[in-house]
C-alpha cells in the first residue's frame, strides 16, 4: 500500500512539472470528465477499479493535452438509502453533467438500467458518453430489444452513447458455442433477473438450442438469498454437464459455484464477465471453483495483453499495488478513449470532442485494436475464455474473432 | 386545531426562490433538482402519514405502491402499450388504481394487530417487486418501461430542460396534496381517524365503523403514493426497475414521517427535507467537494467519503429521535400517553 | 427413488436453512416480547458477528488446527460470537433506545433502524481491514469466504442424498440452544423476571424487578443468540458479505411472526416453516416465485391465525 500512497503525490508533482516544462503560460482552459459509477453499496468494489483505471488515465496524459487541464470528477449513482443505483441520483448526475459547461465527457454507466436514465439527459446536450460496462444490446442496437430502442435515448438523432465492451448477443453466443467445444451436451440456465443477466441467458438459451444443447433447466435466481442448496438439489436431479449462471458476483455467481461444490453437482460451471474479476474467486473459494468453473469476457485478460495492454498492466500494479482487473481494464480504456478525443478534436468543446470520439478508428487500446461503430458500439468481437485454476483465472482460448 | 400558517409559509416562500437562485449561482451550489426529489418524497411521506400517523396502522411498504403507481403510469403512457394517454390523464388514473391496490391489499388483513399487520405489508412490498419482475411480458421485468410523456402545455411538451418547470409542477402538486390531506384531516374522517389510532375499541362503541375507517386511510395513503410514483416516473422518463422500488423507500419514507413528527404535516415537510436533504443534497455536495478538492483516498475503505453514507445516515437517525422523540415538529394534538 | 430421494433432500435443505432462521427469529421475538421492538439492528448485529467469527479464523489460524482442532475452533467462534454480539446488542439497548422507553414505539423503530445502517457501515469498514481472510482487504463490499472448517462432504456415501457434517452443526448447536432457553425462560429468576417485565413492566419495577436491568439481560441473550446463528450461518454458508443481515433479518423477522410474535417455540417453528416453505418452492415450482409464496402464506395463515401459529390470543384491554 504504500507505494500506492506515494505514487499518487509523485505523479501529480510530474504532472505539474511536466505541464510547467511544456506550456510555460496558464492552461487555456479546463476540460471537465466526470464518471458517474455506483459507489456506494454492493457495486462499491468493481466500481473502485474502474475509477483507478480512469486516473491512471489521466494521469498519463499529465492531466492536461494541448495546454488545456483535464479535471476528472468521480461521481456517485448510489444513494445510500438504496445502497445500489438509484435513478434519481443518476439523474440529478447527468443533468448536472450536463449543465456544467466545463464538463465534455461522461463515463458510465456501470448499470445498463442507470443508463436509459442518463442517455436521453446527455444527448439533448450533446455530451459524449462512455460506458465501461453497460452490455444490454437494445442500448446501441436496432432489433435487438424493443421496438423503440435505440431511438428512444437519442431524441436529437445523434449517436453520442459509446461503448467499449461487447454486448450481451455476442457474449451469449460465445458461450454456448464454448459449451459445445467442451463436449455439453445438456445444459441447466440460471439467470439473476436482472437486465444484464436476463438479456445474456436468453441469448446463450437460443444459441444452445441452435447447437442442438439439450436445456434441462431455466431457472431465474433470487440474488439476495443466502444459499442455493435446494437449486443445487433440483438441477443435480436434472444431471447436467454444465451449469450456466448469466450474472455477477455481486448477484452471488461466487456462491452459487460453492452451493453447486457442496452440494455434490459434479459437472461444469460457466460464467459471464460480470464474474471476471478476483472478487468471484475469493466469493466462490478456490477450492470449490478450481478446475471446473469457465468464465467469458469480452476482450483479452490484462495478463495476455501485448504491447500498450502490458504497459497498462504494469503501470497499474506500481501505482495501485493490485494486478488490475477486468473493470480496471474497461475503466482506463473508457477514459483513454476520451482524452484521445480530446486530443484529435478540432475544437475543443462538446461537439467536437464528441465528433473526434465518434470517429475513433482502428483505437489502439488495451482491448486491441477496435473502431466505433455507426451506433457507437465496439467494433472489438475479441472474447476470451478463462478457466479457474490454482485460484486464479487462467487464459484458455480467443472465442471470438 | 388553529390554523397556524407561519412555518408553512415560510418553507413555501423559501422553495419558491431556490430556482430563482439557481439562476445566478454556479453548477455545484444549484439545488433546485436535488430539492424535487425532496417534494417527491414529502408526497410519499404524506400519504404514509395518513395510514401510520392518523390511523396508527404501521406500513412497512409504501414504496409498492409507489411502484404500482410507477408501472400503471408507464403501461398507460409507453408508445409500446395500446392506451397511450397523455400525463395529466395517465396521473389522474394512477389515483384510484392506488388506491384499489390498497383495497385489494387492506381488505383481508385489517383485522389484524399492530405488527402482524406491519409484517404484511412489508410482504406485500417484496410480492410487488416480484411479481413486477416475474410477469416482463406485461412490466418488461427489469429493463423498465421508457420512455414516458412529461406533461404538455400549450402543445408543448416538457423535456428535461424544462426543470424548473418541473419543478414548479411538483410544488404545487405538494401544495395540494397538503391542502387535501389537511381538509380530511379536520374533517369528521379525520377525526375518526385519530379516535381509532388513540382507542379502537372505545371507537367502536362509539358508532365508528372501525374496518371501513382504517381501509380508507389505508387507500387514501395507496392512492397518494401511487400518484408520486407515477411523477416520479414521469420525471424520469422510465419507470427504472423493479427493485427501485424496494424495501428501503419505505424505510425512508417511515423515517421522514417519523423523524419529523408523526401525524404533523409540516414535520412531515420537515422530515422530507432533512432526511432527503441529507441524503441528496448535504452528503452528494460534501462528497463531490471533497473529491474535487482531492481528499480522501480510493485505496483505503476509512478514507473514502462514499463508505461513511450509511454511517452518518444512520447516526442522523438515531440522533433526531434521540433528541427530538416526538419529531422536528410535532403535531399539536399530542398523543394520550401509553 | 429418484423422486423420493429429491424430497427428502429438499426436506434436510429446509430445516437446516430453517433453523438458521429460527435462531435468529429468536433474537427478534425475545425483543420484541419485552419491549414491543422491532429490532431492526438485529440482522447486522448478526452480520458484525459473522465479520468477527472471520477474524478470529485468521487471527488465531484456526484453518491449520488439524481436523480434530477445528472442532475446537468452532467451538471457540460460538462463544466468541456470542459474546461478541451479545454485549453489541446490549450495548445498543443501552446507547440507543433506552432513552426512548417512554417515548413511541415508533421513534423506537427509527432508532433501530439507524443502528442497523450503523451497524451496515461497520460491516463494510471491517471488510477493508487488511487481513488475509478478507483478502487483503482489498475489496471491502465484496462477499468474503469462509473456510469450510466444518466439511460439506457427504456422509452417506456417494447416493444422491447427502447429509453433511455442516448440516449435523446446525442441528447440533441450535437444538439444545432452544431446549435451553425455553428452560430458562421457564424456570430461571430471570427468566421469570422477563415475562413478569414482558406483561406489566410497571407492576414489575413494583414488584422490585429491575426492569432496565432485565430488559438489558433479554437484549444481551438475543444478542447472543444472533452470534452463535451467524457462526452456523458462515460454517453452512461458507460466504458472508456486509449485506447480509438485510435478508437474513427479514426471513427471521417473518418467522418470529408467522410462529406468533413474542412466543419462542413459535418463532422456531415460524423459523422451519419458512425454511421447509422456500425449498419445496424451490424444486416443484419457480425459483422466481418463491418469496412471493412465502409471503402469501404467511397472509393466509395471518388471516386465519391472526396471532400467528403459536401466539396467544391476546385480549385488548378497555
Amino acid at each position: 500500500m504504500k507505494i500506492g500512497y506515494l505514487a499518487i503525490p509523485v505523479a501529480v508533482v510530474c504532472g505539474s512539472l511536466m505541464t510547467a516544462g511544456q506550456v510555460a503560460q496558464a492552461p487555456v482552459g479546463t476540460l471537465k470528465i466526470v464518471s458517474s459509477l455506483p459507489r456506494t453499496g454492493s457495486a462499491n468494489a468493481q466500481t473502485n477499479t474502474i475509477v483507478n483505471g480512469i486516473r491512471l488515465a489521466i494521469d498519463e496524459c499529465g492531466g492536461q493535452i494541448d495546454g488545456w487541464k483535464i479535471e476528472y470528477q468521480d461521481m456517485d449513482d448510489a444513494s445510500p438509502q438504496r445502497g445500489n443505483w438509484d435513478p434519481t441520483v443518476e439523474a440529478q448526475n447527468a443533468n448536472s453533467a450536463a449543465k456544467d459547461k466545463s464538463c465534455v465527457a461522461y463515463i458510465g454507466t456501470f448499470n445498463s438500467g442507470a443508463a436509459k436514465v442518463a442517455m436521453p439527459i446527455l444527448n439533448r446536450a450533446g455530451l459524449v458518453m462512455v460506458s465501461p460496462a453497460n452490455t444490454y444490446p437494445g442500448l446501441t442496437k436496432p432489433g435487438q430489444g424493443e421496438a423503440n430502442e435505440p431511438a428512444v435515448y437519442r431524441p436529437t438523432g445523434k449517436v453520442n452513447y459509446f461503448r467499449i465492451v461487447p454486448t450481451d448477443d455476442l457474449q451469449g453466443v460465445y458461450a454456448a458455442n464454448w459449451a459445445k467445444e467442451l463436449g455439453v451436451t445438456k445444459v441447466f440456465i440460471l439467470n439473476d433477473r436482472e437486465l444484464y443477466g436476463k438479456g445474456i441467458s436468453g441469448v446463450f438459451r437460443k444459441q444452445a438450442e441452435k447447437l442442438g444443447i439439450e436445456i434441462v433447466g431455466f431457472e431465474e435466481i433470487d440474488s439476495k438469498a443466502a444459499n442455493y442448496r435446494s437449486l443445487v438439489t433440483k438441477v443435480k436431479a436434472k444431471n447436467p454437464d454444465l451449469v450456466y449462471f448469466a450474472g455477477t458476483t455481486q448477484t452471488n455467481g461466487g456462491q452459487i459455484g460453492k452451493d453447486l461444490r457442496s452440494g455434490g453437482f459434479e459437472g461444469m460451471y460457466m460464467v459471464p464477465d460480470g464474474c471476471f474479476e478476483r472478487a468471484f474467486i475469493e466469493a466462490g473459494g478456490a477450492e470449490n471453483l478450481n478446475g471446473r468453473t469457465y468464465v467469458t469476457f469480452g476482450g483479452l485478460p490484462p495478463e495476455k495483453l501485448t504491447g500498450k495492454g502490458a504497459e497498462f498492466c504494469s503501470s497499474y500494479r506500481s501505482k495501485f499495488g493490485a494486478d488490475p482487473e477486468a473493470y480496471a481494464v474497461y475503466g482506463y480504456e473508457a477514459a483513454r478513449v476520451i482524452l484521445a478525443g480530446i486530443a484529435n478534436a478540432k475544437t475543443k468543446d462538446r461537439a467536437g470532442i464528441l465528433a473526434a470520439v465518434a470517429a475513433t478508428t482502428d483505437f489502439d487500446g488495451v482491448l486491441g485494436k477496435w473502431s466505433f461503430d455507426a451506433d457507437g458500439d465496439t467494433s472489438s468481437q475479441v472474447m476470451s475464455g478463462q478457466i479457474v485454476r490454482g485460484g486464479e483465472f487462467e487464459f484458455v482460448k480467443v472465442l471470438g474473432k | 386545531m388553529r390554523w397556524r400558517p407561519g412555518p408553512i409559509f415560510i418553507i413555501l416562500a423559501l422553495a419558491t426562490c431556490i430556482p430563482l437562485l439557481d439562476q445566478i449561482l454556479p453548477v455545484e451550489l444549484q439545488l433546485s433538482e436535488a430539492v424535487r426529489g425532496v417534494f417527491l418524497y414529502a408526497i410519499l411521506a404524506l400519504g404514509l402519514n395518513v395510514v401510520t400517523g392518523y390511523a396508527g396502522l404501521l406500513n412497512l411498504g409504501i414504496a409498492a405502491f409507489m411502484a404500482i403507481g410507477a408501472y400503471t403510469f408507464g403501461i398507460l403512457t409507453c408508445e409500446i402499450y395500446p392506451f397511450q394517454l397523455g400525463f395529466w390523464s395517465a396521473l389522474g388514473l394512477t389515483i384510484p388504481i392506488g388506491a384499489l391496490a390498497g383495497f385489494i391489499l387492506g381488505a383481508p388483513t385489517l383485522g389484524l394487530r399492530g405488527d402482524y399487520l406491519a409484517i404484511v405489508t412489508l410482504g406485500f412490498g417484496e410480492i410487488v417487486q416480484d411479481v413486477l419482475k416475474n410477469l416482463d411480458v406485461v412490466t418488461k421485468g427489469t429493463q423498465g418501461i421508457n420512455p414516458l410523456p412529461a406533461p404538455t402545455f400549450g402543445g408543448h411538451e416538457w423535456t428535461a430542460d424544462d426543470e424548473y418547470k418541473w419543478y414548479y409542477l411538483l410544488l404545487a402538486l405538494l401544495v395540494v396534496t397538503v391542502i387535501a390531506i389537511r381538509n380530511l384531516e379536520r374533517s369528521r374522517l379525520g377525526r375518526a381517524w385519530f379516535s381509532i389510532r388513540e382507542d379502537e375499541i372505545a371507537s367502536r362503541s362509539m358508532g365508528i365503523r372501525v374496518e371501513r375507517i382504517k381501509m380508507i386511510a389505508f387507500a387514501t395513503a395507496a392512492a397518494i403514493a401511487a400518484m408520486a410514483g407515477g411523477l416520479s416516473a414521469s420525471i424520469l422518463s422510465s419507470t427504472g426497475e423493479p427493485s427501485n422500488y424496494d424495501f428501503q423507500i419505505s424505510i425512508l419514507a417511515l423515517c421522514i414521517v417519523i423523524v419529523g413528527g408523526i401525524g404533523s404535516i409540516a414535520g412531515v415537510l420537515v422530515g422530507a427535507l432533512v432526511m432527503v436533504g441529507l441524503n441528496s443534497i448535504v452528503l452528494v455536495k460534501a462528497t463531490a467537494w471533497m473529491a474535487a478538492h482531492g481528499i480522501g483516498s480510493q485505496g483505503n475503505v476509512l478514507l473514502s467519503p462514499n463508505n461513511w453514507k450509511f454511517l452518518i445516515f444512520g447516526l442522523a437517525l438515531v440522533l433526531a429521535v434521540r433528541l427530538k422523540p416526538s419529531g422536528l415538529v410535532p403535531p399539536r394534538i399530542e398523543r394520550a400517553p401509553q | 427413488m429418484l423422486d423420493l430421494d429429491v424430497f427428502l433432500q429438499q426436506l434436510i435443505t429446509g430445516l437446516s436453512n430453517g433453523m438458521i432462521i429460527a435462531l435468529i427469529a429468536i433474537g427478534y421475538t425475545m425483543v420484541y416480547g419485552i419491549i414491543e421492538l422491532i429490532n431492526f439492528a438485529h440482522g447486522d448485529v448478526f452480520m458484525l458477528g459473522a465479520f468477527l467469527a472471520l477474524t478470529l479464523v485468521g487471527a488465531l489460524g484456526i484453518e491449520a488446527w488439524g481436523p480434530s482442532g477445528q472442532v475446537a475452533g468452532v467451538a471457540v467462534l460460538l462463544v466468541g460470537s456470542a459474546l461478541f454480539c451479545g454485549s453489541l446488542n446490549w450495548s445498543l439497548d443501552r446507547c440507543a433506545y433506552r432513552s426512548l422507553r417512554k417515548s413511541s414505539k415508533l421513534s423506537l423503530l427509527v432508532s433501530a433502524i439507524g443502528c442497523s445502517f450503523i451497524c451496515m457501515n461497520l460491516g463494510l469498514f471491517w471488510g477493508g481491514v487488511p487481513m488475509e481472510v478478507f483478502a487483503g482487504g482489498n475489496a471491502a463490499a465484496a462477499p468474503k469466504d469462509f473456510p469450510a472448517l466444518i466439511p460439506q462432504v457427504n456422509l452417506l456415501g456417494d447416493g444422491f442424498l447427502r447429509i453433511t457434517p455442516a448440516d449435523l452443526l446446525v442441528w447440533a448447536v441450535t437444538i439444545p440452544l432452544m431446549i435451553g432457553l425455553t428452560i430458562m425462560v421457564k424456570r430461571t429468576r430471570l427468566g421469570r423476571a422477563m415475562r413478569a417485565v414482558a406483561q406489566d413492566p410497571v407492576a414489575a419495577s413494583l414488584m422490585g424487578i429491575p426492569v432496565d436491568r432485565v430488559i438489558g439481560a433479554t437484549f444481551f441473550i438475543g444478542g447472543a443468540l444472533g452470534g452463535f446463528a451467524s457462526v452456523v450461518y458462515s460454517l453452512y454458508n461458507n460466504t458472508i458479505g456486509f449485506q447480509m443481515g438485510t435478508r437474513a433479518g427479514m426471513d427471521a423477522f417473518t418467522a418470529a411472526v408467522l410462529g406468533g410474535i413474542g412466543s419462542l417455540p413459535g418463532a422456531v417453528l415460524g423459523g422451519l416453516t419458512i425454511g421447509c416453505v422456500r425449498a419445496m418452492s424451490d424444486q416443484y415450482l419457480e425459483l422466481r416465485w418463491t418469496n412471493t409464496i412465502v409471503f402469501c402464506i404467511l397472509v393466509l395463515i395471518l388471516i386465519f391465525r391472526p396471532n400467528g401459529l403459536l401466539g396467544a390470543t391476546r385480549r385488548e384491554k378497555v
